[in-house]
């Protein structure tokens, strides 16, 4: 029947508001860890992008360093050399000493070597194809010009100026000045690929800084939408908790005021001598007892509540045999359970080990959980209380379980987080009219979590409900006293 | 004590003698002995030019001026080191049969009289002949064998060029 309900309880439709109110529930429970964890990914995010961008950019101004402005500085000096190639040749026409003469061909020479190297780097380095040709055309005319400074030189030191000056005017300007326009084209080509490179340079950065904005304002968005989230789970658990307590002084306002007016309404007619035949006295006598016990237990339900929420609620942990909490509850529960017409099958495994515990506390925890189940019974009026040693798998310890079963309208899946919640009242219940002030299961657990122990349910709607007391097996002798604190309620 | 002094010195004279001049370049009688390759002149031209052998009669030709161009029609430039250089002497001796003066005035009467064609350019290094003979395709000077790189050209005289046993352009050491 466990495994039925259990599985049952498992095997529940997915409700999307349910989801939602559990999202609600966990954002506003680690709201600024959350709030906090999401900026830092969303600025990481930022910063990677920001980071990449930037190294782009990098790689394309080193790009054109390296491809326009090392290259234009290239074609600088390859114009100056071409120059002084010119220059030289031409200063040897300026003496007739043979010796400067020579040094003047060295020099154009050595300037000439320069240009031949800068041209042929320039071709090894060439991609496209308007470089290669402009490349290979600067090569040749080059060539062309040298032959025709060879010959300038040739008469220069043999003496013939004039022969020197019809060469160089002849031959040597022309093919000079085409060397010149190749030059100015592949400065032209540099000044293009520089433009482009330039161009998405501008382009990447127009990107970068689109994209940083973009980022940027998401991430507004989202801190803003997170924070709107946080605020607006806050607003409902405080909706909700306002909620709950009207909804707990109602309730409890109901609940006093039942027995009240029965006990004052009997009260009135023994005092008006309606009633005066012994048999009624007494039927009376006994309807203002039940009243008043019921008011009693409510107050110290109460009084107990209060006493744990401020952390004044102490407990005296000694060693408790399993069969004796179950006596006394049995005992302190018969009345209630009689009056309802409800059973209690009780079933203790023989020779459970010793429980380290407060008596009246587990007693009071297990009076709540069978006064639930005569409560929220239904027409099934057997209740199960179950007491044996379970070795739990996730648990390299055994404990000793008491379970209180019964199988009355049980308890929707979207209730479950919540029934532990103090003055929670599931919205199914409390239509049903069924009186109760929320305080009787947050109470029972906080219990059971003060005895080292918990408290767990499986139930499935129409079925019915287990309830489990989980207690630890501990050594014999273990006395030590309990305090309660504030938090067993708010870490629910 | 002043004996044995002397007789020091006299050795020490010895060595530095022995370390200064070489027993090669010493004969037993204490003539010249034959120069190595390296030190005997060797007669360049332009890598372009056609010419590899001339006759020591032709080179005389060529270097007194007396021939305009070479067989390829470019113009012939002599190119000469400035006086003083052992190689412009042994030109002077070994092709000229002339001394300075007497290459002085060959040139000024030759150019005057319209015998001479070339007038020879002097240039104060071999390194520059070199450059020289490699600048003008038509050019034509002297170095030290020692001195020639693959820049110029080196043409045989007589059929033999400056390492051959027969080469007969020596320069005179110590002269």
């Amino acid at each position: 029947m466990k495994d039925r309900i259990s599985r049952g309880a498992r095997s529940g439709t997915i409700n999307p508001a349910l989801l939602i109110d559990r999202f609600l529930h966990e954002v506003s429970r680690y709201s600024t860890a959350l709030l906090l964890l999401m900026v830092f990914c969303v600025e990481t995010g930022v910063v990677i992008f920001v980071i990449r961008d930037l190294r782009a950019a990098d790689r394309e101004v080193q790009r054109i360093y390296a491809g326009s402005v090392l290259g234009l500085r290239g074609i600088g000096e390859l114009q100056y050399q071409a120059q002084e190639t010119r220059r030289s040749t031409l200063y040897a026409l300026t003496t007739n000493d043979s010796n400067l003469q020579v040094a003047y061909a060295d020099q154009s020479r050595a300037a000439d070597r320069r240009v031949t190297e800068g041209i042929n780097d320039y071709l090894a380095h060439a991609r496209m194809q308007r470089e290669i040709d402009v490349g290979k055309r600067l090569q040749r005319d080059w060539s062309a010009y040298l032959k025709v400074r060879d010959e300038v030189l040739a008469s220069i030191l043999e003496g013939s100026t004039k022969e020197a000056v019809d060469f160089d005017l002849n031959g040597g300007v022309p093919s000079f000045d085409r060397v010149r326009q190749d030059l100015e084209e592949v400065k032209r080509l540099y000044d293009e690929q520089a433009s482009q490179r330039l161009a998405i340079v501008d382009e990447s950065s127009r990107r970068s800084a689109i994209r940083l904005l973009g980022v940027l304002c998401f991430t507004l968005l989202f801190v803003s939408v997170s924070v709107w989230a946080i605020q607006k789970s806050r607003m409902l658990s405080a909706l909700k908790l306002a909620k709950l307590q009207m909804d707990f002084v109602a309730s409890v306002s109901h609940e006093l005021r039942t027995p009240l007016a029965v006990i004052s309404a009997a009260a009135q007619n023994i005092a008006d001598g309606v009633v005066d035949e012994k048999e009624q006295l007494a039927k009376y006598g006994g309807v203002i007892r039940s009243h008043t016990r019921q008011l009693n237990e409510l107050v110290n339900q109460i009084l107990s509540f209060a006493s744990t929420k401020a952390g004044r609620a102490h407990y005296f942990l000694r060693p408790l045999q399993v069969s004796r909490l179950i006596d006394t509850v049995l005992h302190n529960t018969r009345e209630v359970v009689k009056e309802a017409g409800f059973v209690v099958e009780a079933l203790v495994e023989p020779g459970l080990p010793d429980i380290v515990g407060d008596l009246s506390a587990l007693s009071q925890c297990l009076q709540n959980l069978i006064g639930n189940a005569v409560k929220y019974g239904g027409t099934h009026t057997r209740i199960s209380l179950r007491a044996f040693q379970h070795k739990a798998d996730d648990s390299p310890f055994e404990e000793i379980r008491i379970s209180v079963e019964d199988h009355g309208i049980g308890i929707d899946s979207s209730d479950l987080p919540h029934i532990f919640e103090p003055f929670y009242r599931s919205p199914v219940v409390a239509a049903a009219q069924i009186h109760g002030t929320g305080l009787g299961l947050p109470l029972a657990r906080s219990i059971a979590e003060a005895m080292g122990g918990k408290l767990s349910v499986v139930s499935k709607l129409g079925v019915g409900s287990v309830f489990t007391l989980h207690l630890p097996i501990t050594a014999k002798g273990d006395r030590e006293t309990a305090t309660l604190t504030p938090d067993s309620f708010i870490r629910q | 004590m002043r004996r044995v002094a002397g007789v020091s010195m006299i050795v020490a004279a010895a060595v530095l003698l022995l370390r200064v001049c070489p027993p090669a370049a010493v004969s037993a009688a204490g003539s010249p002995q034959e120069a190595p390759a390296e030190q005997n002149l060797a007669i360049i031209v332009n890598q372009s030019n056609p010419v590899d052998n001339l006759s020591l009669q032709e080179l005389r030709t060529v270097f007194r001026g007396e021939r305009s161009h070479w067989p390829n029609g470019r113009r012939i430039t002599l190119v000469m080191m400035e006086p003083g250089f052992r190689e412009r002497k042994t030109v002077l001796r070994e092709i000229y049969h002339m001394n300075e003066s007497d290459f002085s005035h060959h040139f000024m009467q030759g150019l005057f009289t319209g015998e001479v064609f070339v007038s020879p350019k002097t240039l104060a290094s071999p390194e520059g002949v070199r450059k020289f003979v490699f600048n003008v395709p038509g050019a034509i000077g002297y170095v030290r064998a020692a001195d020639v790189d693959d820049t110029v050209k080196v043409i045989r005289v007589e059929g033999h060029l400056p390492e051959d046993r027969d080469y007969s352009l020596r320069i005179q050491p110590g002269k």
